[in-house]
């Protein structure tokens, strides 16, 4: 190299890293991420405790790498060159050729303390459980992945939970209904969750173990209010080319409606909602449409009047399973414990429904915080 | 902090060049301490406190030591006392088995104080050379502040001795060009790191994901030679990063690989693989015990116990300590049938051949996944392929040749041969360009979760 060349390399690569870095920290800072649909790490608050430990610093990377300059491009980027040049695992994340699945099922935590958790909660209540692990796509097209991805499969976790369960749990199999489905539309191709479909498809056993008729498909209307979902593996990977998603609504025109919906919040403040938020579609997670979920307790009464009464804890598998029931139930509370941070009796008095439904994702079942809202308090 | 991380490339690093470029000739020492400081800082106060309590107390150590040149007997106790001191210290920071000592001292889980081995190893060395009358103490705290903890060479050395460092420093030529060929070479590094070690870091760890039991010996071929080359990517982009980082403070720091893996000896690659770390080794412990004894077999027996300690160094586990071991009764077997013309052929392919097989040792969490692990790649598991051998074939083909021929000097034979040619001249008035692109690149790789982390070794 001559020295001309080297003093080019030099400038070259200054500019380049000064300038990234310059408009990294000078650019307003957001503070959430419409891509990625999360919060982003802001900066840290300075404390002694963080500075010693070194989280301080830590945080401050995350900081730095959250609001990089062209970050979305970069990251993009880094899902078109791995895909191409090795494996097509980006970030955890298999590249496959209709859809993206997580990579990290095998990676997940056990699934003891949350089953602990449940026994305790049944011991203690005066109505019947019923328990619904339900899937992801990583578990139900396992087989799309890669051999040495997918030796504990969803399957096996699933197995693995319901086996701490006796009878007095009833349990039903939402593995075995969606595997069987696997050629229709039940799973969002650019995320973990089910499609309003995959929810019909788990629901129609659940009523039934719940004791009603399951509501024919034919009396649904299906509307279409995005074609255009992009859901939380694509935010992973960013992987331009992946397919996009659907979000369905349904509406049952005869049937039973939900006439209130009230959300309960940490602080003790309610709000009245909807059971569908279309007002979502214009928001960074599209997902929020389905608003069962999204506050920590929420009490939908419907025009039904059996006086039957249903108490669902679930996690985001829940959203768009919820407005099924609400053929059957004048009133069903919603419960989220991931969205908690106190315990479930300060929000609900189990009791007063007569039925229980978990619901809850096996992505969620190793989660040691999921269920920890249902542990009562220590006296 | 690391090298591989968008905090150190677009913000620590153009900073530093920009504060220590501006800041006068005489105060740059004291500037570039500063800012390693902050460096070393960023694995907690905890651990910076650490770091520089150890600096100091080797500095002091230092001054005892030289106080009691004329009577040598004296300064023996204070050098054992340093060396057992900086050893014991590197026991608790890396040994798995002292975490509840770790735990005890209030650190941080999984944290160390950033470059604890090699910091260790230029404490040993210092105190040893000023024992034994090479050197003087440094009176200069800053100067030996920068020899323990500078951030260009904290991470993965080079191991200097310190008349070499401090030479090293005082010829510093700080210029443009001088900085356009740093960041040359730390690019290199990050590419050697980031693209090549990292990808083949997966296809190791997608081997290593499958049951022991149900692992075709293809499979853990192909694992063993994805980790043995990402073990070099790794180390040897690590140290191309610390010297790029050098240069671009105006210093020149000797290389420290020399493309170790396709050599047609154990021994060439040997004097190699990880040169200035080694050359400690046989500079400290095996050249001062060979001397005590003119028994050859004794001498032997010192040699192979050494490139055992450098084996340990690298992980703490008795998989370390048998790899080195091995490696150094390689190295005297093969001695015996140097005069063999059948190596000269055959050396190659049976040198990669032993380095991958002693690897599964260096790789293995413990010894019995380790004799597992060789048993699956003789066909123990009576399996040859699978579909996942199809797999990983396919997936990673082109990253494992690439991998090969970097790791070879063919490039760069060809590069010296055409230096006469148009070639040449292309390559080179492409060279800010390709930087530029593959720092680009690097950093596509590393966006998402602001660093490259993955890593065989943890030094």
């Amino acid at each position: 190299m001559t020295r001309l060349i080297k003093k080019i390399t030099a400038v070259a690569a200054i500019a380049v890293t000064g300038t990234l870095g310059l408009l990294t920290v000078t650019v307003p800072k957001k503070t959430y991420s419409e891509n990625e649909n999360r919060m982003l790490q802001g900066i840290p608050q300075l404390s002694w405790s963080a500075l010693a430990d070194g989280s301080y610093f830590s945080g401050l990377s995350s900081c730095f790498t959250d609001h990089f300059a062209f970050r979305h491009f970069f990251v993009s980027s880094d899902a078109k060159l791995a895909s191409g040049m090795c494996e097509r695992v980006v970030n955890g994340v298999y590249i496959g050729n209709t859809r993206l699945i997580d990579a990290k099922v095998s990676e997940r935590g056990k699934s003891q303390l949350n089953a602990e958790r449940i026994k305790r909660f049944a011991g203690n209540y005066s109505g019947a459980v019923y328990l619904a692990a339900v899937p992801t796509s990583s578990g139900v097209y396992s087989s799309m992945l890669p051999a040495y991805l997918s030796y504990n499969t969803e399957k096996q976790q699933i197995d693995r939970f319901y086996a701490e369960f006796d009878r007095s749990i009833r349990k039903i199999d939402a593995y075995s209904i969606l595997k069987m489905q696997t050629d229709d539309y039940i799973f969002l191709r650019s995320d973990t969750k089910w499609t309003g479909y995959g929810a019909y498809c788990v629901y129609k056993t659940v009523i039934q173990k719940l004791g009603f008729l399951p509501s024919p498909y034919s009396k649904y209307t299906v509307r279409h209010v995005s074609d255009d979902y992009c859901g939380n593996l694509y935010n992973r990977t960013q992987y331009m080319k992946s397919n996009k998603d659907m979000l369905d609504i349904y509406e049952y025109s005869d049937g039973a409606e939900a006439e209130s919906c009230t959300c309960y919040y940490n602080n003790g403040d309610s709000k009245s909602a909807q059971l569908y938020d279309l007002s979502a579609l214009d928001s960074g997670d599209k997902y929020d449409i389905y608003t069962c979920g999204t506050c920590p307790f929420m009490r939908i009464r419907t025009s039904l009047n059996n006086d039957r009464k249903l108490l669902v804890i679930t996690d985001d598998m829940g959203r768009n399973f919820v407005p099924f029931l609400i053929q059957h139930y004048s009133e069903i509370g919603v419960v989220c414990p991931k969205k908690m941070t106190g315990k479930l009796e300060e929000y609900v008095n189990a009791d007063d429904y007569e039925q229980t439904l978990i619901l809850i994702g096996a992505d969620s079942l190793g989660d040691e915080d999921m269920l920890s809202p249902l542990e009562e308090e220590e006296e | 902090m690391t090298y591989s991380s968008l905090i150190f490339i677009y913000g620590f690093l153009p900073l530093s060049l920009l504060i220590y470029h501006a800041a006068r000739e005489k105060y740059r020492n004291a500037v570039l301490l500063g800012l390693s400081l902050i460096f070393c800082g960023f694995c907690g106060l905890k651990c910076l406190a650490f770091t520089v309590l150890d600096t100091a107390f080797n500095f002091l150590v230092g001054h005892i030591i030289d106080t009691h040149r004329v009577r040598k007997k004296s300064g023996t106790l204070p050098l054992l006392t340093g060396i057992t001191a900086n050893i014991a210290m590197l026991f608790v920071f890396r040994a798995a088995d002292l975490a509840e000592l770790r735990e005890k001292i209030g650190l941080p889980e999984g944290v160390l104080p950033v470059g604890i081995s090699l910091f260790t190893l230029s404490a040993v060395g210092y105190l040893i050379d000023i024992y034994s009358d090479r050197i003087r103490a440094e009176s200069d705290p800053v100067r030996f502040g920068l020899y323990m903890l500078m951030f260009p060479r904290i991470i993965m050395g080079p191991v200097l001795r310190y008349d070499s460092f401090v030479k090293i420093l005082s010829r510093r030529k700080c210029s443009l060009a001088e900085t356009g060929t740093g960041m040359t070479i730390f690019v290199k590094g990050l590419a050697k790191k980031v693209l090549a070690a990292d990808n083949l870091f997966m296809l190791y760890s997608a081997v290593r994901n499958v049951k022991s039991g149900e692992l075709a010996a293809v499979n853990a071929w192909l694992g063993m030679i994805a980790y043995v080359l990402c073990l070099y990517f790794t180390v040897s982009g690590l140290t191309d990063m610390g010297i790029g980082l050098g240069r671009c403070f105006g210093m020149h720091f000797p290389r420290c690989f020399n493309y170790p893996l396709f050599v047609s000896k154990l021994r060439y690659f040997a004097s190699r693989w990880h040169m200035q770390a080694v050359r400690w080794f046989r500079r400290y412990i095996s050249s001062p015990l060979s001397a005590q004894s003119s028994v050859r077999w004794i001498k032997k027996l010192i040699f192979i116990a050494t490139w055992g300690f450098f084996g340990f160094w690298y992980t703490f586990r008795a998989g370390g300590l048998i790899w080195g071991l091995l490696l150094g009764i390689g190295i005297v077997v093969e001695r015996k049938f140097a005069k063999l013309k059948m190596l000269n052929a055959t050396g190659i392919i049976v040198t990669f051949v032993f380095l991958t097989v002693s690897s599964v040792f260096l790789a293995g969490d413990n010894l019995s996944a380790s004799i597992r692990y060789l048993g699956a790649m003789v066909g123990g598991n009576r399996m040859l392929a699978d579909s996942l051998t199809v797999y990983l074939l396919r997936s990673y083909i082109i990253i494992l040749l690439v991998s090969v021929y970097a790791s070879t000097d063919l490039f760069r034979n060809m590069l010296l041969r055409s230096r006469k040619h148009k070639v040449n001249s292309v390559l080179s008035a492409a060279t800010p360009a390709i930087v530029i692109v593959l720092l680009l690149v690097c950093t596509a790789f590393i966006a998402y979760g602001g660093a490259s982390s993955l890593s065989p070794v943890t030094l």
